[in-house]
């Protein structure tokens, strides 16, 4: 280690060479003499005034926010709903049917979640939950390998944690709130293609990829369906489009060249939505519906348009509306293995299959409702 | 009073405020929980203080945090390695990482701000690379998960990781001839230089330590965490260099205090965890961390002009 002893610099300073005179001259001194003028420093009173500042900055500010949201009176049950993002018009719209239910169960609802990217966010909540002291915690889940640790931690302090909209690992959790059965979005989507062609046809799919695991047990349940009620309809192709509406348009316009006969198109990812509905508009076909799953702010141009007949996703208002209900019934007591359905409010009787609360069938979005939604 | 007593008197204020309208606030086992969450980012500011004195910044932290992470499953899990040695090959990793952004500002003279935003990108590409962005390693075995989420006693095991690294630094920043080196490089580099001071090997050293600090800190957080995946730390290098400007170093270099980049981490992670305690949005925290910094950077600012007025 190199302890040279810079103070003892001072009586001999090394003098710069003349090219650094002006350099020089505008710092007024050298350095090493004004480090150790910083370091004797002595306390001037404008910064004790603006520590104090600081401080009173500080206090005021969470005094104000304090008495903004402690607002209301005294609630029951304190349920905490997470969010994957706070920032995403998803999840606000879910949001709204959490408050709904919780004004009418009188539960008081925290609700918080990341608003970056920052992976760790979601633990770092939850952890705070537990320590505040919650009955119930709700997660949508971002990444079920880290959240599980935190949620199993939850559950030995007697919290009860439900899931929804996105599952962690079954033992993390009690029940999961499930918006969509694969089944059930089969036959939604099988149903709007059956009234578009009068249930006798030729229709064709535009999936994500020809490996994702989410859109090929659609496609298998799809299948299924077809064969049990609509054997005069027929599934002619069944295109990639890489989570992608360029790749999405682009396959629609090979498609309807080489399947004339074809008279919906079937985009089951949503960014193939607004791709397949721009393809079948560019073609100028009015003969060619598109159908699909999406999202309302992607799809609300071409359902105004006409080219795309409806969009099917689940409501997410309901669906922060059942996790509210779902969790207040948990923490009472009336959610317990063994129950079959579940009363939720203006949803009626909510079915329970094993431990998923099941939304019931999905919910279109067309060019009279679409308006409603933002996200 | 001087600065790191101002910051003192705002924490203490800042406690007793969550202390009174928080739930379960002010208890041994929330004083745990906002250690464990606030190390990492601890370990990335305490590097980052020298580095920030010596007028430098490093941004590359968080991401070679997430790159150290990605080794570390890669060895574990992949290449088979015991956990013991995939860990210590999360951190060469790291010091390899800390290594090309010395390389780069005190041999080839880069500005640190260039270098290490081209090295943000360059870490995080890496891990994303290799892992696809989206592999994640889960199941570490017990003993490693220890380091993040066990307890010495009552003491979080990460403690002892941020007490240990928080006094090497304290005796490098204010017991050492090096310390006093960074903040003469801090006030002129060539006023350094024409000193006699090794400017370019103490600037290699300081960014150096900062991989070193990022490599440990990657263990903390897959401990903590469970998991390793290439986004891990995202954003950290921001929260890390608020806390040291919070704590009164100076951006422009040459002042600075480890004792403050302390202070300034505990305003923040206590800040953050009392808004949630208190049913608060955390987005306040953002606006009050914002406050604080613009009244920190005042007091800077009235400070510099008062050592001109000295002369």
């Amino acid at each position: 280690m190199n302890f040279i002893k810079l103070g003892g610099a001072r009586g001999a300073p090394p003098r710069p060479p003349a090219r650094c005179a002006g350099v020089w001259s505008e710092r007024s001194d050298d350095p090493l003499a004004r480090l150790h003028v910083l370091e004797a420093r002595s306390n001037p009173a404008p910064l004790a005034a603006l520590t104090l500042t600081l401080a009173l900055v500080l206090a005021l500010a969470l005094v104000l926010g304090a008495v903004a949201c402690r607002g209301g009176a005294e609630h029951g049950k304190t349920i905490a709903m997470m969010p994957k993002n706070k920032g995403n018009p998803y999840f606000a719209s879910c949001r709204t049917g959490a408050e709904e239910a919780a004004k009418e169960l009188k539960a008081r609802l925290l609700w918080d979640g990341p608003t970056e990217t920052d992976p760790a966010k979601q633990n770092e909540v939850v952890e705070a939950w537990i320590t505040r002291g919650v009955d119930v915690i709700a997660v949508s889940v971002e990444n079920k390998e880290a959240i599980s640790t935190v949620l199993r931690k939850a559950r030995a302090r007697g919290i009860k944690v439900i899931t929804w909209d996105a599952d962690t690992e079954p033992d993390a959790r009690d029940y999961f709130v499930n918006q969509a059965t694969p089944r059930g979005i089969a036959e939604t989507l099988a149903g709007h293609a059956a009234r578009l062609l009068g249930g006798k046809g030729e229709f064709a799919v535009i999936t994500a990829s020809l490996t994702a695991a989410n859109q090929n047990e659609w496609l298998r349940q799809l299948r299924l369906v077809l064969a049990e009620r609509y054997p005069d309809m027929k599934l002619v192709d069944v295109r990639p489009s890489d989570d992608d509406r360029k790749r999405a348009f682009e396959e629609t316009q090979t498609l309807l060249k080489v399947h004339p006969e074809v008279r919906v198109v079937m985009a089951i990812c949503s960014p193939a939505v607004p791709g397949a509905a721009e393809a079948v508009k560019q073609s100028g076909r009015t003969d060619v519906h598109v159908t699909g799953l999406g999202l309302p702010n992607d799809a609300r141009p071409y359902l105004k348009d006409g080219v795309l007949d409806s969009a099917v996703l689940w409501n997410t208002r309901d669906l922060g509306y059942l996790t509210v209900h779902a969790a207040h019934a948990l923490a009472t007591g009336a959610l317990k293995p063994g129950v079959s359905s579940l009363p939720a409010g203006r949803l009626g009787a909510v079915k329970v299959e094993g431990d998923q609360v099941i939304l019931g069938t999905p919910f279109t979005f067309t060019k009279d409702n679409v308006d409603e939604f933002h996200f | 009073m001087t600065y790191e007593r101002g910051l003192a008197l705002c924490l203490v204020l800042e406690i007793a405020l969550f202390a009174s309208i928080g739930w379960n606030f002010f208890t041994a086992g929330n004083a745990g929980e906002i250690v464990r969450a606030s190390a990492e980012i601890g370990l990335l500011a305490l590097a980052l203080t020298p580095v920030i004195v010596t007028g430098g910044i490093d941004l590359s932290v968080g991401s070679l945090l997430g790159l150290c992470a990605v080794v570390l499953g890669v060895t574990w899990r992949d290449a088979g390695w015991p956990i013991a040695v995939a860990a210590s090959a999360a951190i060469v990793a790291g010091v390899v990482g800390g290594a090309l952004n010395a390389l780069l500002v005190a041999r080839l003279g880069i500005p640190p701000l260039i270098v290490t935003l081209g090295t943000y990108s360059l870490f995080r590409g890496v891990a994303e690379g290799v892992t696809a962005g989206v592999r994640n390693y889960s199941d570490f075995p017990e003993s490693f998960l220890f380091l993040g989420q066990g307890r010495i006693g009552v003491v979080p095991s990460q403690l002892v990781v941020l007490v240990a690294a928080a006094i090497a630094f304290w005796l490098l920043v204010h017991r050492m001839a090096a310390g006093r080196m960074l903040r003469a490089i801090g006030f002129s580099p060539d006023g350094a230089r024409y000193a006699g001071l090794p400017v370019g090997r103490r600037l290699g050293g300081v960014y150096l330590l900062s991989g070193l600090c990022a490599g440990v800190a990657s263990l903390l957080y897959v401990a903590r965490l469970g998991q390793a995946k290439a986004d891990a730390g995202t954003g950290f290098e921001l929260m890390a260099i608020t806390a040291v400007i919070l704590g009164g170093t100076s951006i422009f270099g040459g002042r600075g205090s480890v004792g403050g980049t302390l202070l300034g981490l505990a305003t923040l992670a206590v800040l953050q965890n009392g808004l949630r305690l208190a049913d608060l949005p955390a987005e306040l925290a953002g606006v009050v961390t914002a406050a604080l910094l613009l009244a920190a950077l005042g007091a800077n600012r009235v400070l510099q002009g008062r050592t001109h007025e000295l002369h």
